[in-house]
């Protein structure tokens, strides 16, 4: 006890040296808290919207589609065991799919194309599709016989003419000139404006095998920024789906998982391929259905972890450079010490539990302000549109510029938990130091 | 010079003190070069995978081919653009593109026909290299095919698979021809891998009978000169027809590009902040400790402008020895990333593409002056700072509490 | 993006490809007063037999090449139809082959028969100035449009039947009007103008050389011409058409495509 009062009181003694250790310690979690934050932000976001626009964090479709994606691999009985995992506490939504392939035609042009199926609203709440239509609408729960197609396929089935684009441009041309939007930029905009209520044939082969085809209008056009959605995917309401291939309302190609937290989606996965086990469906995690982002995605993260190794190890050093410097500043105090007769046992346990309050002083105080400063961002959001020079707008694009910094008590806890035991073991190396000091030498040098 | 003497005799004065500080700024700095190197690589790399596979730094096309790509619209002059290119050292690859129906078997698909010369595209972009299996073409015809990835597995073509091509001709007739299939790409951007289909510039003018129409010269300087230098360049000798950077003929790329810039402007000031807190500190504190004595010297008769001086320049002699230490290891690290890269490879199963670029997993470091330069600047500063702060305290300090401050 | 030309090989099999079972109107519209619904149908069977042999030429002109191709067909039913090239020579012997919804090409320069992919079925038919929807399509006009008589009298000297067909709202039509110009008295069909949805003309299809083929009055030059490049055109020629005659077996079989 009396030790713990002497430690105490010893670190606040010298007033300066304790608070530039703990500076130290606050700054360097404070920016290791930011950092790691605004990475996992940017990587969590990444894919959080491709799962979500996509197959959910877990996947249930017909044990032979991986293998053969084909409409007829359909997952049936859904409304029983979508009810059973809507009922999870972890699942924020289930979302049916019905993907399928077929030709969209147009007085203008023939190109082959994914169909994707869709429930509007549950697409609405899930995937952020609906915020890159950039003419037009999303769809509705009750729209019928409508799509949405990407800017790309737009183009190269001719809807909406590039001449009626450049002639309402032209009209617009003294506000263009205002607002300083290029021409070209312009006219590429009326153009999907033009494109939205035109007519679209999509033809398909049915589950028996039959040509179908289907008139559908177009209700908006979206641009996700990437070729390979933007030129090929086109969404319908699911019922126009199933109506075009031909399959009944309790079947979908794939339902979806989506989860509230995606840390639980090991758990969710387990639940449930448990209630599917004995019907016949495969139940995957996004990574088996998508694994090209999840490689990605993964060396995309590994570069992010390479730099927060380095940074972590920065400021472990910075940490470590304070101690040593702390102790070596004390060494006459500790020669002081030492000639009075303390032991050096002693001596050094006072030296742990200085830094034991310092450890704890400093992480307590490192996360409170790490948590202060990005807590507020990670509601808010970081802009980094806004760090352009020229101010770019690239909103509709695959990226969106705002990043949430991701704050997790678990960032919290390891990162505490890592620096207060670095701390610890940094000191014991300054701590030796100090008792084998050559207290005669040193009193007499007096450095 | 003489002060510039005292002041490194003096700072050896205290060897531990001085070593501990030492390492510290050397540390911090070297850190410094090698994650901004890394950053900074990250985003070559980037770039490069999107223009060197392919694209190139420039090309040129025919105004309105690519809104409309008809086989009509090609270039002027081509081997006036290409001398001219290759005269100021940019690599060029003229290539003629055609439509038509690829079949092998009983399975048949729509594909994009590239007239190429390989002994061009072999000099002047990383696509040639980039095969999954077999081979890229050889510089003579012969009737063989590259093919693109998912083009390859639709058509169950293999290394050896006979396909036929069936095209509509410039002047209207019906082409078809035999060719073997002698590689199959990596994955490498959506149209490539889906309706790719690379044949020998003679082969194409027999089947598509194009009479020499180039559509495209795909200009790359390897990083010799800016996309810009090579659009001009380009621009001289193309006449009406377009010229454009990757910027211009990527938009999407080239936004994701600037949003990586501001990416690594924050991540770049986190570690400026990261390390000039370490060096701080320590240089703080090392003064700190030497408030003492500098109440002595006070006390000898020093005025408070001759110890700050006196700081400064000690601060500044170890700044510039503890920098050249730590850029010395930084750039030997630097260079060593540079050369073998870290490995992402053993974190993803296959090659990864995004966005339709394919990213080679090996994730070097570039290296540049300004790399080592600003790291080593920003810690001069930081040092001298950290060191005046305390210094110019005890300047002002009365010497006799300035000698008894503990 | 042009098109295959061989597509329009495809598309020849399949104006004189399906037939329905009786080609109602051919014979008993003389004299006749027709109703529109009539006049669609019996246009619609005007080059329909259950079986059919024909000899044509085709021509084709754009902006860039002007060709002339010579050919002969035979159809069998909805289901079956083949054709082959006679001249130029450079695609002589090319033939493609029909069967249900499977399309095959026998290239003879490299000996190889192709499978014409699902995608490509509807391709887009630029090269030849058709759209594929009028040539694939087995549903009949007065199935897919709704339509109304909306001229009838003199025009350029002629006596002539309009009938305005508008697509039904949930037909799988891609265009937004098709007119249809006849002859009056014996609805020998002159003129097809298609527009696309914002009611701008399209392309037209032209219908010359009235005479008798294969035992029917038809039409037998018929004239594609897009409205945006009015200098190309696409035209078939009838040389020779025979209606309702007995074919050998096997005919439509891979192994007749590679003879």
């Amino acid at each position: 006890m009396q030790l713990i009062k002497l430690a105490w009181r010893s670190i606040w003694r010298n007033r300066r040296r304790t608070i530039i250790t703990l500076v130290s310690m606050v700054l360097g979690l404070v920016i290791a808290v930011f950092f790691i934050a605004f990475g996992e932000g940017v990587y969590s976001k990444m894919t959080d919207s491709a799962v979500r626009m996509l197959g959910g964090h877990v996947t249930l479709e017909h044990p032979e589609y991986r293998e053969a994606p084909a409409v007829d691999m359909v997952v049936g009985d859904l409304f029983e065991i979508r009810r059973r995992i809507e009922e999870l506490p972890e699942v924020e939504r289930t979302k049916v799919l019905v993907l399928g392939q077929g030709v969209a035609k147009s007085g203008g042009g023939t190109v082959g194309v994914a169909v994707m199926g869709v429930e509007p609203s549950a697409e609405k709440g899930s995937s952020p599709m609906h915020e890159k239509i950039i003419a037009g609408d999303y769809l509705e729960d009750t729209d019928k016989r409508k799509v949405i197609i990407g800017s790309q396929l737009a183009k190269q089935l001719k809807l909406g003419k590039q001449k009626d684009a450049i002639k309402l441009a032209n009209q617009l041309k003294p506000w263009i000139e205002y607002s300083k939007i290029p021409f070209e930029k312009m006219v590429e905009d009326v153009r999907m404006r033009l494109a939205v209520g035109k007519k679209m044939v999509i033809a398909s082969t049915n589950v028996r095998g039959d040509m179908v085809e289907e008139l559908l209008r177009v209700k908006g056009v979206f641009c996700v920024g990437a070729a390979e959605i933007d030129g090929y995917m086109i969404q319908v309401p699911v019922d126009t789906a199933r109506e075009l291939y031909g399959i009944e309302a309790n079947q979908a190609t794939q339902l979806g998982v989506v989860v509230r937290d995606p840390d639980t989606q090991g758990r969710v996965l387990a639940k449930v391929r448990q209630m599917a086990g004995r019907e016949k469906v495969s139940v995957l995690p996004w990574d088996e259905v998508m694994p090209d982002l999840a490689a990605y995605i993964e060396v995309d993260g590994g570069s992010n972890y390479v730099f927060q190794g380095i940074l972590i190890f920065l400021i472990m050093f910075v940490i470590f450079n304070t101690l040593l410097m702390s102790v070596l500043e004390r060494r006459r105090e500790f020669a002081v010490l030492l000639a009075l007769g303390t032991p050096p046992g002693k001596l050094r346990l006072q030296i742990v539990v200085e830094t034991v309050f310092i450890g704890l002083i400093g992480c307590a105080l490192g996360l409170l302000a790490g948590w202060g400063v990005t807590y507020p961002l990670s509601i808010g959001g970081i802009d980094i549109s806004g760090m352009y020079e020229e101010g770019v707008s690239i909103s509709g694009y695959a990226i969106d510029p705002i990043v949430h910094p991701l704050v997790d008590w678990k960032l919290f806890a390891w990162l505490g938990g890592l620096v207060f035991a670095a701390t610890m073991l940094l000191s014991l190396y300054p701590m030796r130091k100090a008792t084998q000091i050559e207290v005669a030498d040193l009193l007499r040098g007096g450095r | 010079m003489n002060t510039f003497r005292i002041g490194w005799r003096n700072i050896w004065r205290n060897g531990k003190r001085t070593w501990i500080t030492v390492v510290a700024i050397a540390l911090n700095t070297a850190i410094l070069i090698v994650s901004y190197a890394l950053m900074q690589g990250m985003m070559v790399d980037m770039v490069d995978n999107a223009t060197r596979m392919v694209v190139g730094d420039a090309q040129v096309h025919a105004p309105g081919y690519r809104l409309d790509q008809s086989m009509y619209k090609c270039i002027k002059e081509p081997e006036k653009i290409v001398d001219a290119a290759r005269k100021a050292g940019i690599q060029a690859a003229a290539r003629s593109y055609g439509f038509g129906l690829i079949s092998s078997g009983s399975k048949s698909a729509g594909g994009i026909f590239w007239g190429v010369d390989p002994a061009a595209e072999q000099k002047s972009f990383e696509l040639s290299k980039h095969m999954l299996i077999g081979e890229y073409l050889s510089a003579e015809p012969g009737k063989n095919v590259v093919l693109g990835q998912k083009l390859a597995k639709s058509l169950h073509a293999d290394v050896g698979s006979e396909i036929v091509a069936v095209v509509q001709a410039a002047d209207g007739s019906l082409g078809n021809e035999l060719f073997t299939v002698c590689g199959i790409l990596k994955v490498a951007g959506e149209k490539i891998d889906r309706g790719g289909a690379i044949i020998h510039r003679a082969d194409f003018e027999e089947l598509f009978v194009s009479g020499g129409r180039v559509h495209e010269i795909a200009l790359n300087a390897w990083g010799k000169l800016s996309a810009e230098e090579v659009a001009g360049v380009a621009s001289v000798a193309a006449g009406d027809d377009e010229v454009k950077t990757w910027k211009q003929l990527m938009p999407l790329l080239f936004e994701m590009v600037k949003m990586f810039d501001v990416a690594i402007f924050i991540f770049g000031l986190v570690f400026f902040l990261a390390a000039g807190l370490g060096v701080m500190n320590t240089m703080l504190m090392a003064t700190y400790e030497r408030i003492r004595e500098f109440g002595i010297q006070k006390a000898m008769g020093s005025t408070p402008w001759r110890i700050m001086k006196d700081v400064s320049i000690e601060a500044f002699v170890m700044a510039v020895f503890s920098t050249l230490i730590g850029a010395a290891i930084g750039v030997a690290a630097g260079l060593y990333f540079q050369e073998y890269g870290i490995n992402l490879e053993a974190m993803a199963r296959e090659t990864i593409t995004f966005s339709g670029i394919a990213f080679d997993p090996l994730w070097r470091a570039t290296l540049s002056g300004k790399i080592v330069m600003l790291p080593v600047f920003v810690m001069w500063i930081i040092c001298v700072v950290a060191a005046l702060y305390p210094a110019g305290k005890a300047a002002r300090l009365n010497p006799v509490r300035a000698m008894t401050h503990v | 993006m042009r098109f295959l030309e061989w597509m329009c090989l495809v598309a020849i099999v399949l104006l004189v490809g399906p037939a329905v079972a009786t080609p109602k109107g051919a014979a008993k519209t003389a004299g006749k007063k027709l109703t529109p619904k009539q006049i669609l149908d019996y246009v619609d069977d005007l080059y329909r037999g259950e079986s059919s042999y024909a000899k044509m030429s085709m021509k084709v002109v754009t902006e860039h090449w002007t060709r002339e191709m010579r050919m002969e067909g035979w159809s069998e039913g909805k289901e079956k139809s083949m054709f082959r090239i006679l001249a130029p020579k450079k695609e002589k012997g090319m033939a493609t082959l029909k069967h249900g919804e499977n399309i095959w090409n026998y290239l003879p320069k490299v000996k190889r028969v192709i499978k014409l992919p699902a995608s490509m079925m509807g391709g887009s038919w630029m090269g030849s100035h058709l759209t594929n929807d009028d040539l694939v399509k087995e549903s009949r006009m007065a199935d897919d449009f709704d339509f109304e008589n909306t001229f009838r009298g003199r025009r350029d000297g002629q006596e002539i039947i309009e009938i305005t067909c508008i697509p039904k709202p949930k037909a799988a039509v891609v265009w937004g009007k098709v007119v249809l110009v006849v002859r009056e008295g014996d609805y020998m069909p002159l003129k097809m103008l298609y527009y696309d949805e914002d009611l701008e003309l399209a392309r037209t299809m032209t219908f010359e050389d009235i005479k008798k083929l294969g035992g029917r009055t038809l039409p037998a030059v018929m004239k594609i011409v897009p409205a945006d490049k009015p200098e190309e055109l696409t035209e078939f020629r009838y040389e020779k058409v025979e209606f309702n005659i007995k074919l050998k077996k096997g005919l439509f079989s891979l192994r007749n495509l590679q003879r």
